[in-house]
């Protein structure tokens, strides 16, 4: 009987460090801390807030919902997109959540945070450079965004785990393009511990990446989405014309997952998302498209091709 | 092809400057003749003048064969200026090189005695019988002159001391008198060293020298832990700091890190060198080891020291400094960088990127209000994300002057399901030139959602075809 107890006492202990690891709170579960951790994480501070993470809650519930409660300040969430010429959206998408960071800091009375996107010079040189005025009109405000254009994307991790071991950014963008063999699960597993232990919330915005094992909180995969046309003052709506971005967003790793998506919309003025219904055209585009080369590019600069010469004919039996 | 320089052995045997090589050999048929290699006989030079930075940080280089050490106020260090002497000349002995040296109250004087004279120590009043037998050249005055005064028979200094000063200065020009004083030390003759002084710098010589990073690193930290006091008497924090190595066989690195705000703290330099390292770590061969180690601070600045307030948060700029300090070192000085903008309306020049000089320019930049007013910001709608270059692409337009209606970026095609524009940018000319083509620009949308920003440069019916780019790409 004695040795059961033990037993369940370790296995209650064991699930404990599993949900501190996961960042989650086990319902029922009596708090027994254990002396030491044998993983190194860092334990949460008794009596110091109830839900144990801190989150930014983005006032959608069902996105609030996909997030647990809202977009992690402390730890490495993932934004993928899947193609360069989406990296748009995706860039939007990360620069509308930094700047939810920068306006959380701003309430409480700090201004100074200012935002470091790190962009691995390829991802930049693919899909552009972050731009200055683009931003500040969609809401960031620039006067606190420090950039790093590092070579390789050593170097981009390096300077991410620096700043992250420096209290000084009230978020960090880490644009890498692609999977990298130099970012896979282990080096994910260690900024998402570092960005926990700094307090600091660490985008990883991957530009055309496949889906890739990582220990992100969520991985949101972000496409671009017809826009919503602007508003008139009458309150119509002026034909033809291209309002605040839309962003389709699907949760690809999350505990409570959503596969069809969200469809929101960033209003740079008044700095927060708005859920949308999608577009029926767009709905119905979005399975078949209309034109084929939507996916993969053609192979040569022309469409069509040069036919191949002759006919490919199979030579007889030999024996 | 001509002799340019000659060793001990050579000069002994007889040969001349400027002789053929052809007649050398006919002298002497064995002798050695290597092709001379200014570029390396410079860089040699170079590196014992950073070697000889060992007896005084003022070291000037004179011409192709020579050094000047401006010892004043370093000799007692090494013992005086006897032992001093002894030392530099048995050191570069055990280097391998020959040399010959002086030392005397003034820089003439120290160069004709060691050229053409005996080497050694000098008092001030033995000048004019050490320099009376001593040959016009030993004056630094240019050929043609020692030539003139040869055929006049004043061949030896001797002859124009005691001689009248008028009819020379007359005869020969002021020069002749000028190289004479300043060799019997009558007259100032600056030296401008090399490389500017540091204004302070501490430095440790090792009996036992050192090969690995954590002892280079200590040793760094040691020092800088003794340069500490003295920039707190100053109230500075220094900007730049050099670390200089000598290693044993006389090669001398230096390795400067900057600093992105006024620093005193020892453990945030030898933090600032322990990611130089890592950034030259190839190129510093530490061979047998390193015997001196000097830090020293080129570049100060004013350092305010601030007291914690009782507000609780902490000062924000430093730990950024701190953050943007080890990038910089160990990614160079362009690895960081802060958008700005300026009054420009072609958009790649509204904005751009500046490297992060100061963390001060951070706090600047919130003080001091945006040049370009929100309601300018408003009016124009710009793309989060803008090419460096514009892309061509090829674009289908319906109507000449319109948006296009289809295009191919990157080989595949974009059917556009919504435009916005033009807004036509025109190019500025006091930069572009007045015949620059203006810009059209559209903000389109395609079937799928994804928003970007073409626009066409020139217009149909004008001198050249227009042509369609893609300039960014909007959220």
């Amino acid at each position: 009987m004695a040795e059961n107890a033990v037993q369940r006492e370790t296995v209650l202990s064991l699930r404990e460090t599993i949900a501190q690891i996961e960042n989650r709170r086990l319902a029922g579960v009596v708090k027994t801390v254990k002396a030491a951790d044998p993983a190194g994480f860092r334990r949460r501070q008794e009596g110091t807030q109830s839900s144990g993470r801190k989150v930014l809650p983005l006032g959608i519930p069902e996105l609030d919902a996909i997030l647990e409660g809202g977009l992690p300040l402390e730890g490495m969430t993932e934004i993928r997109n899947s193609e360069t010429r989406d990296a748009g959206a995706a860039a939007g998408f990360a620069t509308a959540l930094s700047a939810l960071c920068q306006q959380a800091r701003q309430q409480k009375g700090d201004p100074a945070a200012p935002v470091l996107w790190i962009s691995q010079s390829l991802a930049s040189t693919e899909a552009g450079l972050p731009y200055g005025l683009g931003l500040k009109a969609y809401g960031l405000d620039i006067r606190s965004l420090i950039l790093s254009l590092p070579r390789t994307v050593k170097d981009a991790l390096w300077i991410a785990e620096t700043a992250l071991s420096v209290s000084a950014f009230c978020a960090v963008i880490l644009e890498i393009r692609g999977n990298p063999a130099s970012l896979a699960l282990s080096e994910s597993r260690r900024l998402h511990v570092r960005a926990r232990a700094g307090r600091i919330p660490l985008l990883l915005l991957r530009q055309s990446g496949h889906e890739e094992a990582s220990s992100a909180f969520v991985r949101l995969h972000i496409e671009p989405a017809p826009a919503r046309e602007r508003p008139l003052p009458d309150g119509s709506m002026l034909c033809g014309s291209i309002g605040h971005p839309v962003f389709h967003v699907i949760a690809e790793k999350s505990r409570s997952p959503a596969p069809v998506g969200l469809f929101l919309e960033w209003n740079p003025h008044d700095r927060r998302f708005y859920p949308v219904e999608p577009l029926p055209a767009a709905a119905a585009a979005d399975p078949q498209p209309a034109h084929s080369v939507a996916g993969l590019s053609a192979s040569s600069g022309r469409p069509g091709g040069a036919e191949p010469l002759g006919h490919l004919l199979a030579f007889p039996r030999a024996s | 092809m001509r002799l340019v320089a000659l060793d001990g052995l050579a000069e002994k045997t007889g040969f001349q400057l400027g002789q053929g090589v052809a007649e050398a050999r006919a002298m002497c048929p064995e002798v050695d003749v290597l092709p001379a290699d200014r570029a390396a006989d410079r860089a040699l030079l170079e590196g014992l003048a950073d070697w000889c930075s060992r007896y005084t940080p003022l070291v000037a280089l004179d011409g192709e064969t020579g050094l000047y050490l401006d010892i004043t106020g370093c000799a007692h260090l090494l013992g005086g200026e006897k032992s001093l002497l002894d030392d530099l000349l048995a050191r570069l002995f055990h280097l391998g090189i020959e040399a010959r040296a002086a030392i005397s109250s003034s820089a003439g004087l120290s160069w004709a005695v060691a050229r053409f004279g005996a080497q050694g120590v000098i008092a001030p009043e033995e000048a004019a019988c050490l320099l009376a037998p001593l040959p016009m050249a030993a004056l630094r005055l240019p050929a043609d002159m020692i030539e003139t005064l040869g055929r006049v028979g004043l061949k030896q200094v001797g002859d124009i001391i005691e001689a009248p000063r008028a009819p020379l200065a007359r005869r020969f020009g002021s020069m002749l008198l000028l190289r004479l004083d300043q060799a019997m030390g009558l007259e100032d003759e600056p030296l401008s060293p090399r490389l500017p002084v540091a204004s302070l710098s501490a430095e440790r010589r090792l009996s036992e020298p050192v090969q690995g990073e954590a002892d280079i690193l200590g040793l760094t930290q040691e020092l800088a832990a003794r340069l500490k006091p003295e920039l707190e008497k100053r109230g500075e924090g220094g900007r730049l700091f050099e670390l200089l190595l000598f290693r044993v066989d006389g090669r001398v690195f230096r390795i400067a890190a900057g600093t992105s705000s006024p620093l005193i703290d020892p453990d945030r330099i030898a933090g600032l060198f322990r990611e130089r390292l890592q950034a030259v770590h190839d190129d510093l061969d530490a061979g047998f080891g390193f015997e001196i180690l000097r830090l020293s601070v080129p570049k100060s600045e004013k350092y305010e020291v601030m007291q914690e307030d009782f507000s609780g948060t902490p000062d924000r700029q430093r730990p950024l400094a701190a953050f943007a300090d080890r990038v910089m070192a160990r990614l160079g000085a362009e690895s960081l960088f802060l958008p700005v903008l300026s009054e420009s309306h072609v958009p790649e020049r509204a904005a751009v990127f500046q490297p992060l000089a100061d963390v001060g320019m951070l706090k600047t930049a919130e003080e001091g209000a945006c040049s370009v007013p929100a309601s300018l910001l408003a009016a124009f709608v710009r793309p989060q994300r803008l090419f460096q270059s514009p892309e061509p692409v090829e674009a289908v337009a319906e109507v000449p002057e319109g948006p296009p209606r289809s295009f191919r970026w990157r080989r595949s095609l974009h059917r556009i399901a919504r435009a916005e524009g033009p807004e036509r940018i025109a190019a500025e000319w006091w930069v572009d030139g007045e015949k620059a083509a203006e810009r059209d620009y559209f903000r389109v949308e395609d079937e799928r959602g994804r928003r970007f920003w073409l626009f066409r440069e020139g217009h149909y019916g004008g001198p050249t075809q227009p042509r369609w780019f893609m300039h960014g790409v909007f959220a």
